[in-house]
């Protein structure tokens, strides 16, 4: 996913001379090689997240389009006022781009993993929100945020997420993607585990049981009208994401679930109130916290 | 103290006083800073037309002094009499402290303490990006250089080069519970800030003539700078003066009666700010 980001923001960097990669010392050797073309649009505000966010609102007071770019937790956690107060509050146009969300930092522990910030981002106003599936679809969010003028927040993987698409598909902001049909359950998931969902649909179709994918791509604005249609037509609905089930996708699809009167149970999938547990590859790291192709095919089978 | 900064903090008292609650003493401290970067023309600015590509931006990173500023852009042009007289009450856009984007002549959001000179370099840098030789002015509170982002503000500042940024520190030496010397007793503004590699100057904050002899240097080559203004909380009247009680309060009837000696209040004037409540 970083590389995809690397290569959508190159794109935009040639394009628009205002775009403005904002890196603390969170670059790869891909942001070096953009640096030595585009110095004049390449900052690194060193470690220092904080002044780096509003920094961005002023650059971007001033007509610059920031994309202020650094590990995951680092972003969403440190800086969570300067992103409320500096960037949505004053609606600047600013791209956050949260590397590395989930657990996908793995062996590095729970101080780098983002498993709660869909909870505290999906609050604040103005800020449109997109969790990207596959590398494919990081390019699409990139492009889309660049569209969007205001602040926009990516959670992105790091280099091991899988692509899910085979071919070019329309991306809409807000718009859920159905991935697979099915008529068991349907499957409400955010970010780089539908790969993992995928895997679990193979496994739970040798067992004839046809599960229904919807990629939620966008957390904000949530796609409202596709949760009431989809819970309307089944009893049982599963939401599935590398974060905590505590103010995640499962939370606002309850919420919808709640409020709109809907007769349809839902399983939420996810971290349940705790931090990730254990160390290892980010596999290892998902298996251990049940987030793996075999844990999410046991608790949908036993839950159906 | 001449009759115009008497005047200016007259406007200020009776504003806080009809919204039935100010930052009077951090509003009283800044008047000649404000006074003189607008109505001596250190800015560049045009009230009607507060966006204008030319002009400087300044941004009031102490947002609670907001009073002072919004009496010096009231003072400027940039809105009526009547519009300040609302502040802080329904129906008005102007609040306790700074909002984009609504109040003319404000370029950011400011409140939580720490942010403005964060901004301020955003702003810079990108005026230097655009080749524009448009200057960026930051009054800070000496409180609120105790968080650590107005230090990798600083750092970033300097690594940048980034001469046409100013930073003006509201050096009242007092804050909400205390002294700052009680609290945080390092602020030694200039020795820490010159190790930063800024320019750093130590003026009297209250006057006018200093205060417009340094904000007028031309800028230089490479460094930001710095002017530490010393001024007193509370400046203009006896008992609001370095009293830390004072830093968000309204007087009680025998204390009314003093702000009104020293500010030359009268009673009608009281009276007809009641009428505004």
């Amino acid at each position: 996913m970083q590389k995809a980001y690397i290569e959508a923001l190159y794109e935009l960097i040639v394009k628009d001379k205002n775009v403005i990669s904002c890196l603390s010392d969170s670059g790869t050797d891909y942001d070096e090689l953009i640096a030595r073309e585009f110095p004049e649009q390449c900052i690194n505000f060193g470690i220092s997240e904080n002044n780096k966010v509003a920094a961005a609102s002023g650059l971007a007071a001033c007509g610059k389009i920031p994309f202020v770019y650094t590990t995951n937790a680092f972003l969403a956690y440190r800086s969570y006022e300067f992103i409320r107060d500096d960037v949505c509050l004053q609606n600047r146009n600013v791209k956050l781009i949260g590397m590395g969300c989930g657990v996908s930092w793995s062996t590095l522990g729970p101080t780098h993993h983002t498993t709660e910030d869909i909870s505290a981002l999906k609050a604040i106003p103005n800020l449109t929100i997109f969790s990207p599936a596959s590398p494919l679809e990081v390019k699409k969010c990139l492009k889309k945020s660049y569209e969007i003028e205001g602040p926009v927040y990516i959670r992105i993987g790091m280099s091991d997420e899988k692509e899910i698409y085979n071919n070019d598909y329309l991306f809409e902001t807000g718009k859920n993607i159905v991935i697979k049909n099915g008529d068991s359950a349907t499957v409400f998931a955010t970010g780089s585990i539908i790969s993992e969902l995928l895997e679990a649909q193979s496994m739970l179709l040798e067992d004839n049981i046809e599960i229904r994918i919807i990629n939620v791509h966008t957390i904000k604005p949530f796609d409202v009208k596709n949760i009431i249609e989809e819970c309307s037509k089944q009893k049982k609905v599963f939401s599935l994401e590398e974060h905590s089930i505590i103010g995640g996708i499962g939370s606002s699809i309850a919420d919808i679930i709640a409020t709109n009167n809907i007769d349809s149970k839902l399983i939420k999938i996810g971290l349940n109130d705790k931090f990730a547990e254990g160390y290892g590859t980010y596999d290892q790291i998902k298996q251990i916290n049940n987030l793996d192709a075999k844990s999410i095919y046991k608790i949908i089978k036993e839950n159906i | 103290m001449e009759n115009k900064l008497i005047e200016l903090r007259k406007k200020i008292f009776l504003t806080a006083y009809s919204a039935s609650i100010a930052h009077i003493a951090s509003a009283f401290s800044i008047v000649e800073i404000l006074y003189t970067l607008y109505l001596k023309k250190v800015l560049k600015y045009n009230p009607t037309n507060p966006y204008d590509k030319e002009r400087d931006l300044f941004i009031l990173s102490k947002g609670h002094g907001s009073l002072a500023l919004y009496t010096i852009l009231n003072e400027a042009g940039f809105f009526s009499d009547d519009v300040l007289k609302g502040f802080s009450k329904p129906g008005s856009y102007l609040g306790g402290e700074p909002c984009v984007p609504n109040i003319p002549g404000v370029e950011a959001t400011t409140g939580s303490l720490g942010h403005g000179l964060s901004i301020g370099v955003g702003m810079a840098l990108a005026q230097k990006m655009d080749k524009k030789k448009n200057k960026v002015y930051v009054l800070l509170g000496d409180g609120e250089c105790q968080e650590g982002a107005i230090w990798e503000a600083a750092m970033f500042a300097s690594h940048h080069k980034l001469n046409n940024l100013v930073a003006i520190i509201d050096n009242n030496k007092v804050q909400k519970m205390d002294t700052l010397e009680k609290i945080m007793g390092i602020n030694s503004w200039k020795k820490n800030f010159e190790s930063f590699n800024w320019k750093v100057k130590e003026i009297d904050g209250h006057n006018i003539d200093e205060l417009e002899f340094e904000l007028k240097q031309p800028e230089d080559q490479e460094r930001p700078l710095l002017i530490i203004a010393n001024t007193i909380k509370g400046k203009g009247v006896s008992i609001i003066e370095n009293n830390p009680k004072w830093h968000w309060k309204l007087p009680n009837k025998k204390e009314l009666k003093v702000i009104m000696e020293e500010l030359n209040i009268s009673e009608e004037d009281i009276m007809s700010c009641k009428k505004h409540i």
